[in-house]
C-alpha cells in the first residue's frame, strides 16, 4: 500500500491506541499527530508510561494500528498486512535499549547478518560494508571479537553499525543510552548523530536521557498519551540536515 | 531469505558442552536403532539360512508341517511322481531330526539339528559343500556347522589344527568329514549334515523313504508359479508345495508369533528414536528459550519466521549428521563383535542405513519443529 502523500518520512494523524479489552481497556495514545521530515533527527521524550514507546512500536510496524492514519516510508499502516509490515521493517534501522546481539557471533558477523535481508548484496560486498561500518563506529580493531568480549558501550556501537549498515531509510532508536554510563552514552549518540547526518538518515529516538537532548533537530514531548510540545533542538540552528554532514559534536554543549 | 553466515552452525558450536551432549544423545539413539533393527533382522535371517540354501525353486513338505522343529514326514514316493515331469530337472529329499551331541571335550550332551541329505547331488547350495559330498558317503561321518554355538566344543579349532574329530552323536561314534556354514538360530544351536544312510543309522526309529522335505529343481525357463500349482494338483492334499520364499515365510511366521522378538526389537527401536528425540528437543528448546530476546530482535528488524525456523532446523540437521556418522561407526564395531560372539548374521545393510539416516533426520527435525514453536512467543513488539 503505497501512498503519495508527501515527502515526509512519517506522517500520522488522529492516532488512538489502547491495550486490553472491555473494562480493562486502557488507552495509551490520544489523537496523536506527527510528521517527520527527511534527514531530521527527532527526539521523543516524556515520563515513563507516557506512550512514547508504544508510538515507536506503531511507527515500526510492530503493533497493529487501531485508529487513525499513519504513513511510514510510503507504507500506509492502516490495515497493513504482516508481509507489508515486514517489508517496512526491513527499511528501518533499529537500535534497542538492549542491543540483543547474537552472542555466538563476532561483531563483524552480527553486522554482516543484516545482509541476509538484502540478498542482492553479495557476500563480499556485505563483508566490506560491514567492515567499513565497524571502522566508522570505532571498532575496526575488535571486529573479530565475540560480542561477549566487548564492553556495554562497544556492544551498543555494534548495534548501531548493525542498524545502519543496510542503509535504512529511517532509524528508530529506543533509549539507546539507558544501559550506558555518561561517557559511553555520549559517544554513542554522537556517533549516531554523525552517521545519520552523513547518510542523511532521519532518526526518531525515544529517550529521557537529558544529557543527549542537544543532538536533536526537534524534540517532541509526550505526556499521558498526548503530544504536548514540540521544540527546536539545540542542534538544529547550526546543523540542519539540509546543510549536510555534521562533524564531531561540541562536547561543551552537553547538558550534564 | 537464507543464511549466508552459517548461523545454525555457529550457534550450535558456541556452547561446546551442549553440542557434545546433543551429539552424544543422537549417537546413542543411532547406535540403539542400528542394534535393535540389526538384531531383529539377524535373528529372523538366522532362522531361515537352511531354507534359503535349497538347491531348487519349490519345496515340498507335509500339509501339517509348521516349521523345522515341528515337521511331519511324508513318503518320498510322492516325489518320484514329479521326477517324470518334463519341467523337473531334479528332486532331492531331506530328512531332519534333532540329535544328541556329546561334546567330546567335556562330555556334555546337547541337542543339535541333523539333516540327512543326498550325496550324489548337492541338494543344498552351501558354499564348499560339494567337496565334502564324496566323503559324506562313508559310514558314520558328518559335516559340522562352523557357525554353531561354541557349546558344542571347539570343533572348528580342531579342524584348523588338523586334528581328527570323533564324537558321539545319538550314542553312535561318528567322525568329522568337514565343516560348512549354516548358523545357529532361535530353536537350533547348531547343525549337522549326514548322508541318508547315516541318518537312518543315527535314527533307527526313522523309516527309509519317510522324508521331511522335498526339493524340486525346475528346468531353466519353467514358471515357478504354474509348476507350483500343477504339482500341488498332482500330489494332492497330503503335502504342500511351496516356493522357497513361502517356505522361509512359514518359518518366520512361526517365530514371529512364538517369540516376542518382533515386538521387543521394534519397541527397542522406537525407544532409541525417542531418546534422541527428547535429548535434541531439550537442547534445542533451551537454546531457543535462551535466545528469545535475540530472535524477537531479529523479527523486529525484518527477519522472517522462515529465516528463524531455518536457523533452528539447520541445527537439527547438523546434529543428525554429527550423531549419525559416529553412531554408525560404533554400531559397525558392535555388529562385528556380536557377529563373532553370537554367529548371528549381523551386517550394516545399506537399506537399513538409508532408513536410519531418514529416521535420524526425522527425529532431529521433529524435535526442532517442536522447539521452534517456542519462537512464536518471541514478540517483536516486546523488544522496545
Amino acid at each position: 500500500m503505497k501512498t503519495d502523500d508527501s515527502k515526509a518520512v512519517i506522517t500520522g494523524a488522529g492516532i488512538n491506541f489502547s491495550f486490553g479489552q472491555g473494562e480493562l481497556r486502557k488507552q495509551i495514545l490520544f489523537d496523536v499527530e506527527l510528521a517527520i521530515q527527511p534527514g531530521e533527527i527527532v527526539l521523543l521524550t516524556g515520563p515513563s508510561g507516557s506512550g512514547k514507546t508504544t508510538l515507536l512500536t506503531l511507527i515500526a510496524g510492530l503493533r497493529k494500528l487501531q485508529e487513525g492514519r499513519l504513513d511510514v516510508l510510503g507504507h500506509s499502516l492502516h490495515n497493513a498486512s504482516q508481509i507489508d509490515l515486514l517489508q517496512l521493517r526491513r527499511k528501518i534501522g533499529f537500535i534497542f535499549q538492549a542491543h540483543n546481539l547474537l552472542p555466538y557471533l563476532t561483531a563483524l558477523q552480527n553486522v554482516q547478518v543484516m545482509f541476509d535481508l538484502q540478498p542482492d548484496v553479495t557476500i563480499k560486498e556485505g563483508r566490506e560494508r560491514a567492515t567499513r561500518m565497524l571502522q566508522q563506529v570505532g571498532l575496526g580493531e575488535r571486529m573479530n571479537y565475540h560480542v561477549s568480549r566487548l564492553s556495554g558501550g562497544q556492544k551498543q556501537r555494534v548495534a548501531i553499525a548493525r542498524a545502519l549498515v543496510g542503509r535504512p531509510e529511517l532509524v528508530l532508536a529506543d533509549e539507546p543510552t539507558a544501559a550506558l554510563d555518561g561517557t559511553s552514552g555520549r559517544e554513542v549518540v554522537n556517533l549516531l548523530q554523525s552517521l545519520a547526518r552523513e547518510q542523511k538518515r532521519p532518526i526518531l529516538m525515544v529517550t529521557h536521557d537529558v544529557r543527549v537532548l542537544d543532538i536533536a533537530d526537534r524534540i517532541i514531548e509526550m505526556q499521558d498519551g498526548h503530544l504536548t510540545a514540540s521544540s527546536r533542538g539545540s542542534s538544529s540552528a547550526e546543523n540542519h540536515p539540509a546543510k549536510g554532514v555534521q562533524n564531531e559534536p561540541d562536547i561543551a554543549n552537553v547538558t550534564l | 531469505m537464507s543464511q549466508r553466515i552459517p548461523l545454525s552452525w555457529l550457534q550450535l558450536k558456541h556452547e561446546k558442552m551442549k553440542l557434545f551432549a546433543a551429539v552424544a544423545g543422537v549417537m546413542v539413539s543411532v547406535v540403539l536403532m542400528w542394534m535393535q533393527l540389526g538384531l531383529m533382522k539377524a535373528l529372523f535371517a538366522s532362522a531361515v539360512v537352511f531354507h534359503g540354501s535349497m538347491n531348487g525353486e519349490l519345496v515340498i513338505v507335509h500339509s501339517q508341517y509348521e516349521h523345522l522343529l515341528h515337521s511331519k514326514v511324508f513318503s518320498s514316493r510322492l516325489l518320484y511322481r514329479l521326477r517324470g515331469s518334463p519341467d523337473v530337472s531334479d528332486v532331492f529329499s531331506i530328512y531332519l531330526a534333532p540329535g544328541e551331541w556329546k561334546n567330546p571335550w567335556n562330555g556334555e550332551m546337547r541337542s543339535i539339528q541333523c539333516y540327512g541329505i543326498e550325496t550324489d547331488n548337492a541338494s543344498l547350495k552351501l558354499p564348499g559343500i560339494e567337496q565334502h559330498l564324496l566323503q559324506l558317503r562313508n559310514t558314520d561321518v558328518f559335516l559340522y556347522d562352523r557357525m554353531a554355538r561354541p557349546r558344542f566344543g571347539d570343533v572348528v579349532g580342531a579342524v584348523e589344527r588338523r586334528e581328527p574329530v570323533e564324537l558321539e552323536l545319538n550314542r553312535r561314534r561318528m567322525s568329522l568329514a568337514g565343516v560348512v556354514d549354516l548358523g545357529a538360530s532361535f530353536g537350533v544351536d547348531g547343525n549337522v549334515l549326514v548322508s541318508h544312510a547315516n541318518f537312518l543309522r543315527l535314527f533307527p526309529e526313522r523309516k527309509s523313504g519317510e522324508i521331511d522335505v522335498g526339493v524340486v529343481k525346475l528346468r531353466p525357463g519353467i514358471s515357478v508359479v504354474s509348476a507350483q500349482k500343477q504339482f500341488q494338483k498332482v500330489l494332492g492334499k497330503e503335502v504342500q508345495v511351496l516356493t522357497v520364499e513361502q517356505f522361509k515365510e512359514l518359518e518366520l511366521i512361526y517365530w514371529r508369533s512364538a517369540t516376542p522378538i518382533g515386538i521387543i526389537f521394534t519397541a527397542g527401536t522406537v525407544v532409541g528414536f525417542f531418546i534422541g528425540f527428547i535429548v535434541v528437543y531439550q537442547i534445542l528448546y533451551t537454546d531457543v528459550t535462551n535466545h528469545l530476546p535475540q530472535y524477537a530482535t531479529m523479527k523486529a528488524m525484518g527477519f522472517s519466521d522462515g529465516y528463524l525456523y531455518q536457523l533452528v532446523l539447520g541445527q537439527s540437521v547438523q546434529l543428525a549428521t554429527m550423531g549419525f556418522i559416529p553412531g554408525s561407526l560404533i554400531a559397525a564395531a558392535m555388529y562385528a563383535g556380536l557377529r563373532k560372539v553370537t554367529q548371528l548374521p549381523l551386517y550394516m545393510e545399506p537399506m537399513r542405513g538409508v532408513f536410519l539416516i531418514f529416521a535420524t533426520i526425522l527425529m532431529c527435525t521433529f524435535s526442532g519443529m517442536l522447539a521452534v514453536r517456542k519462537l512464536r512467543s518471541a514478540d517483536p513488539a516486546d523488544v522496545f
